[in-house]
């Protein structure tokens, strides 16, 4: 349980690092903030397109893995006790 | 069972029922019926797109007309009834309840659908699903505009029945020893997408009203000419129709919440972050709705403002791929019809949330702004989620309606066609906006690349439109004639069916 609210915690740190930088900008300081907008977008789609490529590969990995024709696939516990 | 093909009742025992099967029964017909008659629409509109000038629609006003209804149709006449059909069948068992809340007004709700329907096929109106003010109030024709507003406003009101229906009957009509925690994700699904009915679509209520009101020239609310504000429309509109969007999406999750697990024979991971990320859903909806207008002059600060609550989405949504990933990992997944629609909706969900982070961060949503980035990144997520989690649902739920089964090859085909065209449409689309093709258009310039781009994103939807085809064979086939349904377990999974499949609600 504590590993779970762990990793839910790292995640939502590591999703709010990119905005930081913005929500601490002084008012004023309009040209500066649109660069930092800017660079805040590109470091946004480095991380959504790193992330992307992890979850899709993951689904295609999950599907080719446990699919039930897979040699080694075995009877889920939760079979075996008919709870699910 | 219920739709009974075997042993037919007749039509007005059905349509004059208010048990709550038959309520979603004629939600369920009518919702695929205007799936098909919007589908068919979007059809003519890619064929008319295929070459540039005119092909088969003859001016600008009838192809404005052509998507006007296709996206009223498929937004408010498909996919809110098919949610609804699903929530109806299904919400009552899961509380272990006899009924909805309240069955008349249940079924008051649903016919107000179909007159709503006529109105807005015989109106046939020009102004988008928008309804753009200021042409929507200055020279939108009429009848037809005016028949698209008391349409919707009808719509608006059969909503807001059901989702007051939904709410009661899970927070008070569920069974006493079932605590809410215990409640499926299915129905937390429709008790979280009903509570942002409730809380935005008087918003839009007022918003036609006034609307109607300046088309009747009593009141200049967005009418420039006389002091009125056409932006003021647009944060009425996407004050409701962002939320909207995750009142479309949050039942399609939840049918996902259903498939998933059953096949990969393991149980939810997590229900509790399920339910949390539903909660989390159905507020962070309320924090993005000014992102679909940041080109209309609001500040620096107002734009940092809502893309970060778009922003905020993300997380939410990255809950449920995770938790459905998790579930998943481990299984002993069967690829049966209903479990692989769940995974192409689950794919394109992630993909389409990607070209969603897109357009919230502000730079570049001035370059995709009203492009076909746009329809691209809206279609992925109604075709690609929602629709992908529907019909996936409905493959599910088919043994329990008819009593039959589908016929299981048609239904991969069906798959396979519809995952190659949605990523061949959509896909491309947002290729086509960055190339700066306009949303919304008849006609474009003879540029080679956008050509091109336009016909791959024909050839994907006639594919679409052919395993639509097989499909709707497969259902009314499958119905009439279909392999009788091993009741106890349909995909031979080793267990039983989930659901209570006795000819009425074992409750009522």
């Amino acid at each position: 349980m504590t590993m779970r609210i762990l990793a839910y915690a790292t995640l939502a740190l590591a999703l709010s690092l990119p905005i930081l930088p913005v929500m601490a900008a002084e008012p004023g300081e309009y040209l500066d903030r649109r660069s930092e907008i800017w660079n805040l977008f590109f470091r946004m789609m480095t991380v959504a397109f790193t992330i992307g490529t992890v979850v899709s590969g993951t689904i295609v990995w999950l599907c080719w893995r446990f699919r039930e024709s897979h040699p080694k696939a075995k009877r889920t516990k939760y079979e075996e006790a008919g709870e699910w | 069972m219920v739709l009974e093909m075997a042993r037919p009742r007749p039509i007005w025992q059905i349509m004059f029922s208010t048990h709550h099967t038959d309520v979603g029964l004629l939600y369920l017909i009518t919702s695929l019926a205007f799936m098909f008659m919007g589908g068919a629409l979007a059809l003519s509109i890619r064929a008319e797109l295929f070459f540039p000038g005119a092909q088969i629609i003859t001016d600008a006003m009838t192809f404005n007309r052509i998507f006007t209804v296709h996206g009223t149709t498929l937004i408010f006449l498909f996919i809110l009834p098919f949610a609804s059909a699903v929530g109806n069948y299904f919400v009552p068992i899961m509380v272990r309840y006899k009924d909805m809340a309240y069955p008349k007004l249940n079924a008051i709700a649903f016919w107000m659908i179909p007159p709503a329907g006529a109105l807005i096929w015989l109106g046939f109106a020009d102004f988008t699903w928008y309804a753009t003010p200021p042409y929507s109030v200055i020279s939108a024709p009429g009848p037809a505009a005016d028949m698209w507003i008391f349409g919707l406003k009808i719509l608006g009101v059969s909503s807001i029945l059901g989702s007051i229906n939904f709410i009661v009957t899970i927070l008070k009509c569920k069974h006493p020893d079932m605590p809410i925690s215990k409640v499926p994700l299915l129905a937390w699904s429709f008790l979280s997408s009903s509570l942002i009915v409730l809380v935005a679509l008087p918003t839009f209520a007022a918003a036609l009203l006034m609307l109607l009101t300046d088309r009747l020239g009593v009141s200049g609310f967005f009418n420039p000419a006389v002091g009125g504000d056409p932006i003021a429309y647009a944060h009425l509109f996407w004050f409701t129709f962002h939320p909207e969007v995750y009142v479309l999406v949050i039942p399609a999750i939840g049918m996902m919440y259903e498939i998933i697990p059953r096949f990969s024979r393991k149980p939810i991971f997590s229900v509790t972050s399920g339910i949390i990320a539903f909660i989390l859903l159905s507020i962070v909806s309320f924090a993005s709705w000014a992102h679909h207008m940041y080109a209309t002059g609001l500040s620096f600060t107002e734009k940092t403002v809502f893309m970060v609550g778009t922003l905020a989405a993300v997380p939410a949504s990255a809950m449920h791929v995770f938790n459905f990933l998790a579930t998943m990992w481990g299984g002993r997944i069967k690829f049966s019809t209903p479990m692989l629609w769940a995974i192409g909706g689950i794919a394109l969900f992630f993909s389409a949330g990607a070209g969603g982070v897109v357009n919230s961060a502000m730079p570049l949503d001035f370059v995709t702004h009203d492009s076909y980035w746009v329809v691209g990144h809206f279609h992925l997520f109604v075709m690609g989620t929602i629709l992908f989690g529907s019909v996936g649902y409905l493959y599910y739920m088919f043994p329990y309606v008819t009593g039959r089964m589908y016929n299981r090859k048609l239904g991969n085909i069906h798959f396979v066609l519809s995952f190659v065209g949605t990523v061949m449409v959509f896909f491309t689309q947002h290729v086509l906006g960055l190339f700066g093709m306009p949303r919304r258009v008849y006609d474009y310039p003879p540029i080679p690349e956008w050509i091109a781009m336009n016909q791959i994103a024909t050839v994907g939807a006639m594919i679409i439109g052919v395993s639509m085809a097989l499909f709707l064979i497969n259902m009314l086939y499958s119905a009439a004639r279909g392999k009788e349904a091993d009741m106890n377990d349909p995909w031979n999974l080793g267990a039983k069916y989930y659901y209570p499949y006795e000819r009425k609600n074992p409750q009522h």
